[in-house]
């Protein structure tokens, strides 16, 4: 390991003297390149720390376009549009990522020294359809999955679920002894169903195709029905408790840390940030399991939704521009950078930053089942307030399932643009 | 509180045995609950006893394949791991194991593959423990759960592996199946555990979340601390045990037993409802059943219930309906009503449909406000007021007596209003019964007219009695009395005439009282008929002046009539009945007016009711003493006369009026009379007549060259009327009010060459009298034109000297036309004979040496007859009956009789029938010998009926022999006894 890191020391040495003479040439030999981002995403620490390190260790200077979050994606597109492409894009692989026309415009960075370190999670999020790693991650990362209270499972004679089938029963049977099995923040939070969807899309790239390109529905998707009824019968058996629909984001912490609900669907970074710890339980009695909602056998896990830094293949600083994501997979800069931020790690070499016991204890079940985002980021049209709409209709016994399932289509189609008078229009 | 308990008897009852059948299900159904307990529980251990030892004989066949191996590979020794291999392989081929173990003695272990991933940390410490076969669970690299059966065997090398035991593994999912069974629905779950509770597999979907089924039966169960720690002592002694508890609001069963190995329980799991479904599903078909039955036997009787509620309500129903049509029906045909009122608002209930015709109050309109009735009433207010009715004690009744009155028709009926305060089903009501009292109330009235009536009438008797009492025995105190006289002056042949004039005189009055009281008790029976034909009205009132002027004449009074207008001379109707009414008016006018009095007749033409009538109004006015305004309000009654010094000096009976009123209202007219005392009286009567077909020719004048002519009369009104008359029929008349200027008229006349042919002269004028008149026109033109006088007067006084004056003829006022033809027709077409005719011969006596044939069986009569004809120089023959008449008839020679006089009611054989007989007979004279009518039998019906049966004339008893002698002359003529036969034998000749 020490050998490793003094041989990238030295090349970023060799990097650092190099860059004047490959990238955008100030009077003094050194190269100034632009990253183009939002504001926040800019503004983060983590973000500064590297951009500062670089500067300093090349003498290079970076030229930082930041634009509004709000305005981000239609002045960012402007300019792109106007050939003002910066040499370092930083975006997510969203479905707005279409707009940039990456093939057209990215560098494609299979073959870059860093690549091997990267965690599987985190390069299976960079990377599109084909295979093609379009940029550096360079964010917090983290692992949704399902997180329960061991301590009351063990304490139960019960063990977490494996199966669709165990994590049924295991509901069951909190069910029977009085638990609330599942905290389900019914109010207004969303992003539990893209959880259930993401192995319908991620496992089979061709299905996500397909539906960004109106080919076929969710209704013409057996699993998403699957999905919906699963949780249509989980609220009816009381799996989420009786009061559900009035359960909100700030209701999580408490009703998890008071153990009157024994799981919830959530990523390990809340139990950092909104996790209560004034109640029964803390952070220490939780662990990590799939989240299982009838679309995948063995439970799946959601991988964070990373922000990554693309080159511009057409700009005259390439190489500089590549030379810069070098020095920021460097793990001596990487480590600096992330240097007590609490995140999962996106480099296998990460070290510094905190990353939950939860998370390592689960490492094993996380590499199997592990799916990157894909249902909210990579679905043309998909709104996680549209699906919850859609699920409250039915929850709310005005649907019945595949009327949910035909309203979360028309919704999305909507949202796209879809719709056929949309399309007259 | 008896008959209230009467009333909730039967719903204890049913209460009761609602109760008793509740009970009886309860304790079957516990009875069944318990008894289903014990064989379900029962059926649960036999079953999972079956399992246990099936998964027994599983274990001992994999300790029985372990020991296999282990001699095997001992035989096959360490240089053939690859035969080993193929054992292996084939054991597992046919016992379907999983995986394959050698294991050492550090915990290792290795595959057939000769790999080595897992550690089979439990099995290994087990074999240490135990030194025999061991079942223990353990998990592969992926997460998937397996069972381990592993056994010590004797060490040897495999792959350059050295082991000392080895172990065959089944994943957990196929050992399950293995443990499953189908019974109780695959709801019953199946684990075997260690005695500490932790689990090794499970039957259970996802049954592998179970880690100490133990912790989470103590955690999810309703089992009490002494119940888990019992059980948890049966799994640490190896003891089988049964428990029932609640898993999530659910009742389950837990059997566990020892599976004999190692300290493995068998623990069954399973809901009661599953264990029990077959005995609950036998359970509830019974109930069901049960209640089914129950039930259907409740809808049955509730069924029956409801229908017989229902029919008895139809039947009630239709029954009130019943009543209410009879009822209405009834009030219909009867003429009482009936209202039913709620007695808390008096809101009407009932009110009988006859309200309507009886009252004219509709029966909607009745029904929504009962006050309506108010405006009937007629007395007093008719609805009794709220408070009254309020007063009126229950089962207590009320009556007062109404009379109302119809609201169309005004009609008054009167009631005897009773209401009855009762309660009709527990409803206080107000029935009220309005009992028609108007036929009685009417018969009262009619009874008190009927008796003032009666009394009137029995008043007017008393006084008809008093007036005929006073009026027979007036005239017959004279007969009377003037007899006695005559008997004692017999010697006096003076004071007998006197006397013998007085009793005829008052014999007549008698005779005249009495046939008018027969008359108008005939006309009162209803018994008087017209007898309708034509006849001339110039005649009638010739006839009239003939019989009426001389009465006038000898009270010195005057009698005009005046023929007003134009009326026709034949007209159709009962001559006989007018001439009567005639009479009665100028005789009484006659008979109550002074003398030197007046009187006038006019006869005047109104407007006819139909083409083919005329319409005649009889006006006969005096200047008499008149009447009194209160009696001429029953003039016409009955025996009414007015009483008065005058009248009590008249002779009459008080009939005449009333007979005359009853003949006019028979003829169809009217009578009026306007009188005032000491002034005269005026009736008047109006009449009409049909006209016959045909009248006579008024071309008859002109045809006879009768076109100019002169009259003269000082009533210029008759100078009008003969104007008006002759213009009609082409005849120019000239007219003077006064004889003077008459004669100087036809003096011009004859001058101009153009004399009248006809000068009609009044006799009495102011001026110059026509006699006079008449003998200056005689004297200044000659004797060529006729002059005729026109007179009210009898001129028999002047006769000789108007015709000594020139007057060729006279005439009766008033003037028709057809009178007047047949007076000047002689002097146009007979002058010479009119002129040359001799005077007539004195009267002769027709009675002398006559024979009559006279049929009376009264002997008085006949001998008073017998003498009276005597006294005339007849003769005559009685036959005591009918019969003796025809027989004497018969046998008669022909020209015997001269003449039959026949009584009509006689024994034996009547005059009718006598007459019919003889009429009918063979006698030469059957046909034409005269036979008179000699009865008291006056009436016009009498006369025609003696007509009818074939008589020639009509006397009237007592006998008139003035009559008896003009009849006579009348029928025989101028024949001499005897003659007439000769003459109708020549004339037969």
């Amino acid at each position: 390991m020490r050998k490793r890191h003094l041989s990238l020391l030295a090349l970023a040495l060799i990097f650092a003297l190099l860059l004047p003479a490959c990238g955008q040439q100030g009077g003094d030999g050194h190269v100034t390149l632009t990253i183009m981002g939002k504001t926040s995403d800019l503004q983060k620490s983590y973000m500064a720390a590297i951009f500062d390190r670089y500067e300093q260790a090349t003498g290079n200077s970076l030229k930082i376009i930041n634009y509004e979050d709000a305005a981000f994606e239609e002045t960012a597109a402007a300019q792109f549009e106007a050939g003002n492409v910066p040499d370092i894009f930083m975006h997510f692989h969203n479905s707005d990522l279409e707009r940039f026309d990456v093939a057209e415009h990215f560098y494609y960075l299979n073959d870059e020294p860093w690549v091997e370190d990267l965690t599987d999670g985190a390069r299976a999020y960079c990377e599109d359809s084909e295979g093609n790693l379009l940029g550096l991650p360079y964010w917090e990362n983290s692992i949704s999955g399902c997180y329960y209270n061991k301590t009351i499972l063990d304490g139960l004679g019960l063990k977490p679920a494996t199966t669709q089938a165990e994590f049924d029963t295991l509901c069951q049977a909190l069910a029977d002894i009085g638990y609330t099995p599942i905290c389900w923040p019914g109010n207004g939070c969303s992003w539990m169903i893209q959880f259930g969807l993401d192995p319908l899309f991620a496992d089979d790239p061709e299905v996500l195709e397909k539906i960004n390109r109106n080919e076929i529905s969710y209704a013409d998707i057996p699993a998403v029905e699957d999905m919906v009824r699963w949780i249509a019968d989980a609220a009816k058996k009381g799996w989420f408790g009786s009061d559900y629909t009035r359960t909100g984001w700030d209701d999580i912490g408490p009703v998890m840390s008071s153990g009157d609900a024994v799981m919830t669907f959530i990523w390990d970074t809340w139990f950092y940030t909104d996790m209560t710890h004034e109640g029964k339980y803390d952070i220490e009695d939780f662990a990590l399991m799939p989240v299982f909602m009838n679309t995948a056998d063995g439970g799946t896990y959601e991988g964070g939704n990373l922000n990554m830094m693309m080159v511009n293949k057409n700009g005259s600083q390439l190489e500089a521009a590549l030379e810069f994501l070098e020095f920021c997979a460097t793990p001596e800069n990487y480590n600096a950078a992330f240097d007590g931020i609490s995140t999962v790690n996106c480099f296998k070499g990460q070290t510094t930053n905190i990353q939950s016991s939860m998370v390592t204890n689960a490492s094993v079940s996380i590499a199997d089942k592990m799916r990157v985002s894909t249902a909210a980021s990579r679905i043309v049209g998909y709104s996680a307030e549209d699906m919850v709409k859609a699920l409250e209709e039915l929850l709310n016994g005005r649907v019945d399932v595949p009327g949910c399932v035909s309203l979360m289509d028309s919704y999305r189609l909507k949202e796209a643009g879809l719709l056929p008078e949309q399309q007259n229009e | 509180m008896g008959k209230r308990f009467g009333k909730i008897l039967p719903a204890l009852m049913l209460c009761a045995v609602g109760v008793i059948i509740v009970l009886v299900g309860v304790l079957y159904f516990r009875f069944i609950t318990e008894r289903i307990y014990e064989d379900s529980t029962g059926h649960l251990e036999e079953i999972y006893g079956q399992v246990n030892r099936s998964f027994g004989i599983f274990v001992e066949r994999n300790w029985g394949l372990l020991d296999s191996c282990d001699d095997y590979f001992a035989l096959a020794g360490e240089t053939d791991d690859s035969a080993v291999a193929v054992f292996i392989e084939e054991k597992q081929d046919y016992w379907g194991f999983s995986g394959f173990y050698f294991l050492t003695e550090d915990g290792r272990c290795m595959t057939v593959d000769g790999e080595s991933q897992i550690e089979m940390a439990s099995a290994r410490s087990a074999l240490e423990a135990l030194n025999e076969p061991v079942i223990a669970g353990e998990a592969l690299p992926d997460g998937k759960e397996i069972t381990v059966f592993a056994a010590p065997v004797r060490p040897g090398v495999y792959n350059g592996f050295a082991y000392d035991a080895i172990a065959v593994s089944y994943t957990n999912a196929d050992l399950s199946d293995s443990l499953r069974v189908d019974a109780f629905s695959g709801a019953a779950k199946c684990f075997v555990i260690h005695n500490d509770g932790s689990v090794l597999l499970s039957t259970q979907s996802g049954g592998s979340v179970f880690n100490s089924y133990l912790l989470y039966l103590q955690a999810a169960s309703d089992l009490s601390e002494q119940e888990t720690a019992r059980m948890q002592r049966d799994w640490q002694n190896g003891v089988s045990g049964l428990l029932q508890c609640q898993i999530g609001g659910v009742t389950h069963c837990i059997l566990y037993q020892p599976v004999g190995y190692q300290d493995y329980i068998m623990l069954s799991v399973v809901p009661q409802s599953a264990i029990s479904a077959g005995f609950l599903s036998v359970q509830r078909a019974t109930v069901t059943v049960l209640v089914v039955i129950f039930l259907l036997l409740g809808a049955a009787v509730l069924t029956l219930f409801i229908l017989r509620s229902r029919k008895r309500s139809r039947m009630d129903r239709m029954e009130v309906q019943y009543r209410e049509r009879m009822f209405d029906v009834l009030s219909n045909s009867v003429d009482d009503i009936f209202l039913m009122l709620d007695a808390r608002d008096q809101s009407v209930d009932y009110i009988s449909p006859n309200i309507q015709r009886l009252l004219g109050i509709p029966v909607e309109e009745a029904r929504e406000n009962i006050r309506v009735m108010e405006r009937c009433a007629v007395n007093y207010n008719v609805v009794i007021p709220r408070e009254e009715l309020a007063a009126i004690p229950l089962n207590g009744n009320r009556y007062r007596e109404c009379e109302y009155m119809h609201q169309t028709t005004g009609e008054r009926r009167w009631y005897r209003m009773t209401v009855y305060h009762m309660s009709i089903q527990e409803v206080e009501k107000y029935i009220i019964v309005l009992s028609d009292r108007t036929q009685e109330q009417q018969m009262n009235q009619k009874l008190q007219e009927a008796l003032t009536a009666a009394q009137s009438a029995n008043e007017a008797k008393s006084n008809f009695l008093s007036n005929m009492s006073h009026d027979i025995r007036t005239p017959m105190n004279a007969i009377v009395g003037f007899s006695m006289l005559l008997e004692k002056d017999a010697a006096d042949p003076g004071k007998v005439r006197e006397y013998t004039r007085k009793i005829t005189a008052s014999s007549q009055h008698l005779l005249s009282l009495i046939n008018d009281v027969l008359d108008m008790s005939k006309i009162e029976s209803g018994k008087t008929s017209l007898n309708l034909d034509v006849f001339s009205l110039p005649e009638l009132l010739e006839e009239l002046n003939i019989i009426l002027l001389p009465q006038a004449k000898a009270k010195g009074q005057s009698l005009t009539v005046h023929v007003q207008g134009a009326p026709p001379e034949q007209i159709m109707g009962d001559k006989l009945r007018l001439n009567q009414i005639l009479i009665n008016l100028l005789s009484n006018a006659i008979k109550y007016t002074p003398e030197g009095g007046r009187i006038e007749f006019a006869v005047t033409e109104l407007e006819p009711p139909a083409s083919q009538y005329v319409k005649l109004r009889f006006v006969v006015r005096d200047n008499g003493i008149g009447m009194s305004e209160e009696f001429q309000k029953h003039v016409f009654a009955p025996f009414s006369r007015e009483i008065s010094s005058v009248t009590n000096k008249i002779q009459g009976t008080g009939l005449g009026m009333a007979i005359t009123k009853n003949l006019v209202d028979l003829m169809g007219g009217i009578i009026q009379v306007e009188s005032e005392p000491g002034q005269g009286s005026t009736f008047s009567v109006e009449l009409s007549f049909a006209l016959p077909e045909r009248q006579e020719e008024t071309e008859a004048w002109v045809r006879q060259k009768v076109t100019r002519m002169l009259v003269a009369d000082d009533e210029e009104d008759i100078c009008r009327d003969i104007q008006e008359l002759m213009s009609g029929a082409g005849v120019d008349v000239s007219y003077v009010t006064d004889g003077a200027p008459a004669v100087e008229l036809a003096v011009q006349a004859h001058a101009r060459g153009g004399d009248y042919d006809v000068i009609l002269l009044d006799w009495k004028m102011p001026g110059m009298d026509g006699v006079e008149a008449a003998r200056q026109i005689r004297r200044r033109i000659g004797g060529d034109v006729p002059i005729l006088v026109l007179t009210s007067y009898d001129w028999s006084d002047i006769e000789e000297e108007a015709r000594a004056a020139g007057i060729n003829a006279f005439m009766h006022k008033p003037f028709f036309a057809s009178t007047f033809w047949q007076t000047i027709k002689p002097l146009f077409f007979e002058p010479a004979a009119q002129t040359e005719e001799p005077a007539a011969a004195p009267a002769e006596n027709v009675m002398a040496g006559r024979l009559f044939l006279v049929a009376e069986d009264n002997e008085l009569n006949a001998e008073i007859l017998t003498e009276v004809l005597d006294m005339e120089g007849a003769r005559c023959e009685v036959a005591s009956n009918g019969r003796e008449a025809v027989e004497m008839f018969q046998r008669s020679e022909p020209g015997y009789y001269d003449m039959i006089l026949m009584d009509v009611q006689m024994p034996v054989m009547n005059g009718y029938e006598a007459t019919r007989l003889i009429r009918a007979s063979g006698h030469p004279r059957a046909k034409t010998i005269p036979i008179v009518a000699m009865t008291a039998n006056t009436f016009a019906e009498d006369v025609r009926n003696s007509l009818d049966a074939g008589m020639d004339g009509h006397l009237g008893k007592p006998l008139d022999i003035d009559a008896v002698r003009e009849l006579v002359g009348r029928l025989l003529g101028g024949a001499a006894p005897g003659e007439a036969e000769k003459s109708e034998e020549g004339e037969s000749t």
